[in-house]
């Protein structure tokens, strides 16, 4: 068989296979989950259905003409503000929040497509050519694009995905360019809210931090009030969305604070999947032999507390292949999105990173005790098509980029 | 550019080596102290209650064993959404007053509503049908079967067998090792003294349940399951022939019976009366029930057997022959005059006027004047002395608990009471067995067989041994031998005396058994509250003695009369058991009681 020295030049197997090898060791954790479930049995197979379909769709937008991506900005942004709009009025609810969309059988979110929406959107109005990332006007309509979908993600309500959006607003505004200033003036009523959870003494300590900036920055009184008012704002506006969010969600927040304090209760997942990784070991307790696991000590594991399957049966040796195939992704991502000379697609693909990356880090953060339990799946790990579908899609966009970047330079 | 994206690639390091720093932790660093946590999680260890140990007579009858009990139990996890309902309907068929199941369901609750609780123990056949009949239409509610003691019906011996209860939280605290709470434990008689020996070695399953405690399967399949080890069966030194004729000749009356084969010091018969039926414990015991027994004025939880205390009476007139002869004060050539009484300081009366007479007919008649005068002889120190070497004033050992030490004084006593100047005539009471003197029947019974075996028996006990399941033999328990070493002369005379007070013309005249040569002495304690108590104690037969019996029953008066014929029924019960006959005519010859009578009377 001849090999054809021009396909590594075209496909990224690096970034390829990181992905087929996340998506594989899911599959494993999978069914070692759920193959002594009563309910969840099925489960296996139905991820295996949703990878291969998800590898068809990679493949078609790997295929895909680069150029028309910037072109489907503003139709993929209204699909998703229209999907999560739809979902509001059909959607079934799940453990407390109304986030699915039941079309012929399967289930979808659209918080999940609302996320690549989001970013096409940004990544075109930030790659124009008068977009001035340093004006306020700019900033607020950027904000304004990614504000839209998280208003209505949080009135399902989904605290996991509104970081998510968050986050990824944040690395595009920062990919663009924003000033330290800019930067600030974004960053610092989100921290202030967060801050204001915690008890008014924090809260308080947070608005001397603004203010001690505000000076360092030396801006003009006006914006300085200005910026220090909404600042404030954003503090009692917290209160508010907190009590938005749904019992559990609020529940799990206060009992990050102390897991033990009802060790059955909010903080039992916490625990229970601390046991779960921490009992692995360095060889774990090998496949299907992990007792957490078999004996479903955590709820619906195969979703959000996947990393526990592989924790406890794989042990630190399958914890670090975990690990590394995530790294191998990332450092392709980020090389890709620095290796194109398109202003657009760089964004793009640094918003898709980002979207892998604060999940990496919300789902990791929770599983191994350093944050609350936010329900947010691992990236081609965890079980749920719709997930796997939009992951393999925005990879799929990943490798076309890398397959045509030296059209672009 | 290169800036922005350098700070990504450091960000992207921070995040990678904290969750690899973090993983390490948990599971190289950490990884024993989870997988405790992970194994107390999943595995639950169920006890297996062994079968406690039941107890055979001597003869290898059964007389306690267990029988199977049903208690009814609830799940809250299942039970809770209709208690409501159950409730009342539950309550009027197991007969309890209504709230009895919220009230143990809150005192037993736990942090898991998947573990059953007990509701009752001991529940009739009736509900245990209609239980099953109506299974479907009662979440939750389940029943079990466990163990119950069961007894004989033709004998009692609640003061020798004793009762198990559930265990109390201060008992818990005591012995934290090995019990739970819900565990049965002797708590009287035997059942309390062999404990360790009856209640066997726990066992465990090891249980798989979920997070919530609920069971799903058996761990390994059981292979790490540790079976129980049975109870010890215990082989009693009871008769239960000779138990049912002692607590047949008591019912009805207050007192205690105590029967012992003096060359080994094994119980023939224990009884205490009034009894109580160890019945209403072997299950949940009625509250009523045990008030009832707390308040009886007749005092049914007390043992009398062993902690009952009262003077001894003439009894203990061989007591003071025996010190007086050993110490070559008298011998049978020594003769007293009764007039018909005492005086020493003031009166002290006899029951007759019986002239001159020897140690051997001051005994046969009881006669007081006689050993008031010897006891002034022997002094209280070696008087004192005397009645430590027969056992009084000490504990005698014997495997049950709860047992009175009793009083024997000396100088020392009556100095630290009376001052230095203490009245001698105190003294002249103690030859007879009155005064300040306070013995148990079982010291008395001990006494009766060191007297019967000539000076030498064992510790008095109610446990011969177990039998070992395999070997079907019985592995016999140690016992401390008891010696009273005297010479066999002075052993003679004062059996001689005891021989006589029942087959001569002495105050047990009436007790002659026919064919056996019985010897013994009748007693009466002076009782400050009530009518005297009758006493006797006795042995049979003479020349080979194989039961020696110690009787006391209170308030009734004089001993011949009460007592003397209640020891003479156990006696003859025993004796005249087939296998014990053809034992005694084997071994005992024909012996001439006139020749042999007069050679120590010459």
């Amino acid at each position: 068989m001849r090999i054809d020295y021009n396909l590594n030049d075209k496909f990224d197997f690096a970034l390829f296979f990181s992905m087929l090898g996340l998506t594989i060791f899911g599959l494993i954790a999978i069914y070692s989950s759920t193959v002594h479930h009563p309910t969840a049995s099925g489960n296996f197979e139905k991820q295996l259905f949703s990878a291969v379909v998800s590898l068809i769709l990679f493949f078609v937008l790997y295929m895909f003409p680069t150029s028309y991506f910037k072109d489907s900005s503003i139709y993929m942004y209204a699909l998703s503000i229209f999907m999560l709009l739809l979902v509001l009025v059909v959607g079934r609810k799940i453990s407390g929040a109304r986030s699915w969309i039941t079309f012929a059988g399967f289930g979808f979110q659209p918080s999940e497509f609302a996320k690549i929406g989001m970013i096409f959107l940004i990544s075109n109005f930030l790659s124009k050519q008068d977009t001035e990332i340093d004006s306020f006007r700019d900033i607020l309509k950027t904000l304004a694009m990614g504000m839209l979908p998280v208003v209505l993600i949080l009135v399902q309500p989904d605290l996991g995905s509104t970081f998510v959006f968050f986050a990824v607003i944040l690395v595009l505004m920062y990919w663009k360019g924003i000033s330290l200033l800019g930067l600030f003036i974004v960053l610092a009523p989100g921290l202030v809210a967060i801050a204001s959870l915690f008890g008014i003494y924090s809260f308080i300590a947070a608005l001397v931090v603004v203010i001690a900036a505000l000076f360092y920055f030396k801006k003009d009184i006006i914006s300085s009030a200005a910026v220090f008012a909404i600042n404030l704002a954003a503090g009692f506006f917290a209160d508010y969305v907190y009590k938005a969010l749904s019992e559990h969600q609020q529940t799990r927040i206060r009992s990050f604070i102390d897991p033990t304090a009802d060790p059955l209760g909010a903080g039992y997942n916490a625990i229970q999947a601390k046991v779960a990784i921490g009992s692995g070991g360095l060889l774990g307790k090998g496949f299907l032999h992990g007792n957490q696991t078999q004996l479903q000590f955590i709820p619906e594991q195969w979703t959000d507390f996947i990393f526990c399957v592989i924790g406890e049966e794989f042990g630190f040796i399958g914890s670090l292949i975990i690990l590394a195939l995530f790294v191998v992704l990332f450092l392709r991502i980020l090389k890709i999105a620095t290796s194109t000379k398109d202003e657009f697609l760089s964004l793009l693909i640094i918003g898709i990173f980002t979207v892998y990356l604060a999940h990496f880090i919300i789902n990791l953060g929770m599983v191994v005790g350093f944050m609350p339990v936010i329900g947010i799946p691992l990236p081609f790990v965890s079980y749920g098509g719709s997930s796997l579908l939009i992951n393999m899609g925005m990879l799929g966009i990943v490798a076309n980029v890398y397959r045509t970047r030296k059209n672009y330079t | 550019m290169t800036n922005r994206k350098t700070f990504l690639y450091i960000a992207l390091t921070v995040v990678m080596a904290l969750v690899f720093l973090r993983l390490f932790q948990m599971q190289i660093l950490d990884q024993k102290n989870y997988e405790e946590k992970a194994q107390e999680n999943s595995i639950r260890r169920v006890e297996q209650i062994p079968l406690r140990g039941v107890f055979y007579d001597r003869n290898l009858k059964l007389i306690v064993s267990n029988n199977p009990a049903y208690t009814i139990r609830v799940t809250p996890s299942e039970y809770n959404k209709y208690a409501n309902t159950l409730n009342p309907i539950l309550e009027s068929v197991l007969d309890v007053e209504p709230g009895y199941i919220n009230k143990i369901l809150y005192n037993n609750r736990t942090y898991s509503k998947y573990i059953p609780i007990r509701i009752k123990r001991g529940i009739d056949l009736k509900v245990v049908s209609w239980l099953e009949e109506n299974s479907e239409h009662l979440p939750g509610v389940d029943y079990i079967v466990e163990m119950q003691r069961s007894y004989l019906d033709s004998i009692v011996g609640s003061h020798v067998f004793g009762y198990t209860k559930e265990i109390n939280p201060k008992q818990l605290e005591a012995e934290k090792g090995y019990y739970t709470a819900g565990d049965y434990v002797g708590n009287t008689g035997i059942e309390k003294f062999y404990e360790k020996q009856l209640r066997g070695v726990k066992g465990y399953n090891c249980i798989l349940v979920d997070s919530k405690r609920k069971e799903i399967g058996r761990f390994k399949d059981g292979m790490d399951d540790v079976n129980s080890i049975k109870g010890k069966d215990l082989v009693l030194s009871l008769d239960s022939d000779v138990q049912k004729a002692a607590e047949e000749a008591l019912r009805g009356r207050r007192g205690a019976i105590v029967a012992v084969e003096p060359k080994t010091g094994e119980i023939l018969a224990f009884v205490s009366s009034p009894e109580y039926d160890l019945n209403q414990f072997s299950y949940v015991t009625p509250k009523d029930y045990l008030r009832d027994l707390y308040s009886d004025p007749q005092k049914p939880l007390f043992n009398r057997a062993v902690m009952s205390l009262n003077p001894p009476g003439s009894t203990f007139k061989m007591l003071a022959a025996m010190a007086a002869l050993e110490e070559g004060i008298i011998d049978t050539n020594t003769t007293y005059y009764c007039g018909g009484g005492f005086s020493y300081g003031r009166f002290y009366k006899c029951d007759g006027v019986h002239g001159t007479l020897n140690v051997i007919h001051a005994i046969e008649h009881s006669c007081n004047t006689f050993f008031y005068q010897l006891i002034l002889k022997i002094g209280l120190e070696k008087w004192s002395d005397y009645a430590h070497r027969f056992g009084f004033g000490k504990k005698t050992g014997i495997d049950i608990g709860g047992e009175a030490t009793g009083l024997v004084p000396d100088e020392a006593y009556y100095r630290k009471h009376y001052g230095a100047n203490w009245p001698r005539g105190a003294m002249v009471s103690l030859g007879i067995g009155q005064g300040e003197l306070n013995v148990s029947p079982i010291q008395l019974a001990q006494y009766t067989a060191l007297i019967a075996n000539n000076g030498r028996t064992f510790v008095p006990h109610i446990v011969k041994g177990y039998l070992d399941d395999k070997t079907k033999k019985i592995v016999p328990y140690q016992f401390k031998e008891v010696t009273a070493p005297l010479k066999q002369k002075t052993y003679d005379i004062v059996k001689r005396g005891m021989f006589l007070v029942v087959n001569g013309s002495g105050t047990g005249a009436a007790l002659k058994i026919p064919d056996v040569k019985m010897a013994g002495k009748t007693g009466t304690a002076q009782n400050p509250h009530g009518k005297d108590h009758a006493l006797f104690i006795g042995f049979a037969p003479f020349d080979n003695p194989q039961i020696a019996v110690s009787v006391i029953v209170e308030n009734v008066g004089f001993g011949a009369t009460y007592a003397g014929p209640i020891a003479k029924h156990v006696i003859e019960t025993y004796l005249s058991k087939d296998y014990k006959k053809k034992k005694m005519e084997a071994k005992a010859p024909k012996f001439q009681l006139e020749a042999e009578g007069e050679q120590i009377a010459d």
